[in-house]
């Protein structure tokens, strides 16, 4: 059988253990200690335990007076929830909570030569306790946990499991200065994974400050209040090396209090409601979007009823006319839908208007050109009513007659379009302007800001329109 | 004779069909429109020079952004807003929520009952 190295198991044992002499001189510290303290072995052994940590407090005379008990009767000694200060390396001091066992380590003429320490951190646990809106059902195993150190370990570790995945977001927050002494799974997550632990609030999460998340903080801690809010607005840092993001948060923020009533902490729970609340702006913001297209698409038919009624008494050439515009208005949404809303090819609009006709009759051609979704709607009105007027009045009316459609883009960008007919029957300029002509017009030189020139040429109907870049290229995508 | 006869209008809409149909309603209810702009920076320059103007209609979408800075000057001036929007008065800013507001698809007496107190808040001495 191996011999065991005691020296060595003790060392590696996973709670802090320490070792006195009679004086309460360190002569022995484990690795689990050490740590706990923030200090190296070197610097522990051969001090006596109250310099290196003095502590003239309630918890320093407990602890003293428990040492000397067992130095004094040889019997072992239990100090339950002994609230300690330790000065970190940084300088902060940090609140913990300890269970401490003290077992005495007899000579053989059975005096006690050391004391031996095992500290079992309950810091996590009594602060849970202390938060007294949390609710525990295991609230009446205290005494018992406190007498029993390893219970208290294992409960412990139970509720930090407890905590530390719970799908809310927990955070204890430690001092006047909000020292994180625990941040939940999800707590972390939610400000962007960064090193909390052992961090005041400002300085673990600066952009909360000027948000003024401190200033209430304070406000709980030195007030002794309940803060709650709903889907409160933050930024938040959410991922490291990038700006704040707009965050909602359902959260409180509770006062921690010491068994005599003091204010030592604050406790911090609360959910991630972000999704949630983007997800009904979204909604909000589509539906108002829909609501508003609608009605301008409403507006829109409206004004092509009326029109259309107004230009003709004839109920049949009425009601022709204003299923083809219909028609006309439906096949560019259409187009637009395909490409949401924000864009569509030129030729397609063409092609949408002229592709029934024989295509020895009619040629169209150009590059292709994206036109935004405004002017996607405008020129298939205006196409719409050059073809109908075209196979009303003009070359489209007799199978001789010939259309030539071509676009492109000039030197500066615009948009230019000749419509040309020839071959039908002979133009003359019309005695009044109708609301093909009127339409035309509007379009091109009011609502899209170019240039119409349209001839009346005898051999045939020239249109030449002419629109600047602001008037069809698209900007940005926008719902508008 | 028509109801608002002579009353000079300012319009401001981005669209062509259903600026027709708003001359066509203000022409049968008497209303010369004296300004008529379908773009923001036209709207803007015509607002600056407007006078002798008795109400102003403006839609408040304008190819993809808001009218409110025509609507700022021509307030100003003192000049009663009629709003047309699809979105209805909760798509006005707060600045803006006591304006009048037609919401489209508007008829004909829409337009009618809207512009009624104003034109004779106008003729008031």
């Amino acid at each position: 059988m191996a011999e065991l190295d005691y020296a060595r198991i003790f060392d590696v044992l996973p709670s802090p253990f320490m070792i006195l002499d009679a004086n309460l001189v360190y002569v022995a510290a484990n690795k689990a200690y050490v740590e706990t303290t923030g200090r190296t072995l070197e610097t522990l052994l051969g001090r006596q335990i109250f310099e290196l940590f003095p502590n003239t407090g309630e918890s320093g005379r407990r602890l003293k007076h428990s040492l000397e008990t067992v130095v004094a009767t040889g019997k072992p000694d239990t100090l339950a929830y002994l609230p300690y200060p330790i000065a970190r390396a940084d300088g902060d001091l940090e609140y913990r909570y300890w269970t401490a066992v003290h077992v005495p380590i007899l000579n053989d003429a059975g005096e006690v030569e050391f004391v031996m320490q095992n500290t079992v951190d309950v810091s996590e646990f009594a602060r849970i306790r202390a938060a007294s809106t949390v609710p525990f059902a295991t609230l009446s195993a205290e005494a018992r946990l406190i007498e029993r150190t390893r219970e208290a370990e294992a409960s412990n570790a139970d509720f930090r499991r407890l905590f530390q995945q719970a799908p809310g977001f927990f955070a204890i927050l430690s001092g006047p200065r909000h020292i994180f002494t625990f941040a939940s799974d999800s707590y972390l997550r939610l400000v962007g994974g960064r090193l909390v632990l052992g961090r005041t609030v400002a300085d673990a999460l600066p952009e909360v400050v000027e948000q003024g998340f401190v200033d209430l903080l304070d406000r709980v801690y030195s007030e002794g209040y309940v803060h709650q809010a709903e889907s409160a607005r933050l930024m938040l840092a959410r991922t490291p090396g990038r700006e704040p993001e707009e965050t909602y948060l359902d959260f409180s923020y509770h006062p921690i209090r010491d068994p005599s009533g003091e204010i030592t902490g604050v406790f911090v729970q609360g959910t991630d409601r972000t999704e949630a609340v983007k997800a009904a702006q979204l909604q909000r913001l589509l539906i108002d979007e829909l609501n508003h297209r609608v009605n301008n698409t409403m507006a829109t038919v409206q004004s092509i009823a009326s029109q259309t009624l107004r230009s003709t008494s004839d109920p049949v050439v009425a009601r022709n006319a204003f299923q083809a515009r219909i028609a006309a208005l439906s096949k560019a949404h259409g187009m637009l839908s395909d490409r949401r809303w924000h864009t569509t090819e030129i030729g397609r609009l063409v092609r949408q208007e002229l592709d029934a006709f024989d295509t020895n009759q009619v040629r169209y051609n150009g590059p292709m050109l994206m036109v935004n979704s405004k002017a996607t709607i405008a020129l298939a009105m205006l196409l719409h009513e050059l073809a109908s007027n075209a196979v009303r009045h003009g070359a489209l009316s007799q199978p001789e007659g010939r259309l030539d459609v071509a676009w492109r883009e000039d030197d500066a960008d615009n948009l230019v379009l000749e419509w040309r007919e020839r071959g039908g029957p002979a133009v003359t300029a019309p005695d009044k302007r109708g609301f093909g002509a009127r339409l035309l017009d509007t379009i091109v030189s009011g609502e899209l800001g170019g240039h119409l020139d349209l001839s009346y040429d005898p051999a045939g109907l020239i249109a030449r329109l002419s629109i600047p870049p602001v008037g069809y290229i698209a900007q940005e995508l926008t719902l508008g | 004779m028509a109801k608002f006869s002579g009353s000079r209008v300012f319009v401001v809409e981005d669209e062509t069909l259903v600026l027709f149909n708003l001359e066509d309603i203000l022409a049968e209810l008497g209303c010369e429109v004296v300004s008529q702009a379908m773009r923001l920076e036209q709207a803007l320059t015509l607002a600056q020079a407007a006078n002798d103007v008795d109400v102003a209609i403006l839609d408040v979408n304008i190819g993809g952004t808001t009218v409110f800075p025509v609507a700022e000057i021509l307030a100003e001036k003192g000049i009663p807003l009629l709003f047309a929007t699809g979105y209805g008065r909760e798509g006005l800013p707060v600045e803006w929520q006591d304006q009048a507001v037609i919401v489209k698809p508007y008829s004909p007496s829409d337009v009618e009952r809207a512009l009624a107190p104003l034109l004779e808040a106008a003729s008031q001495p």
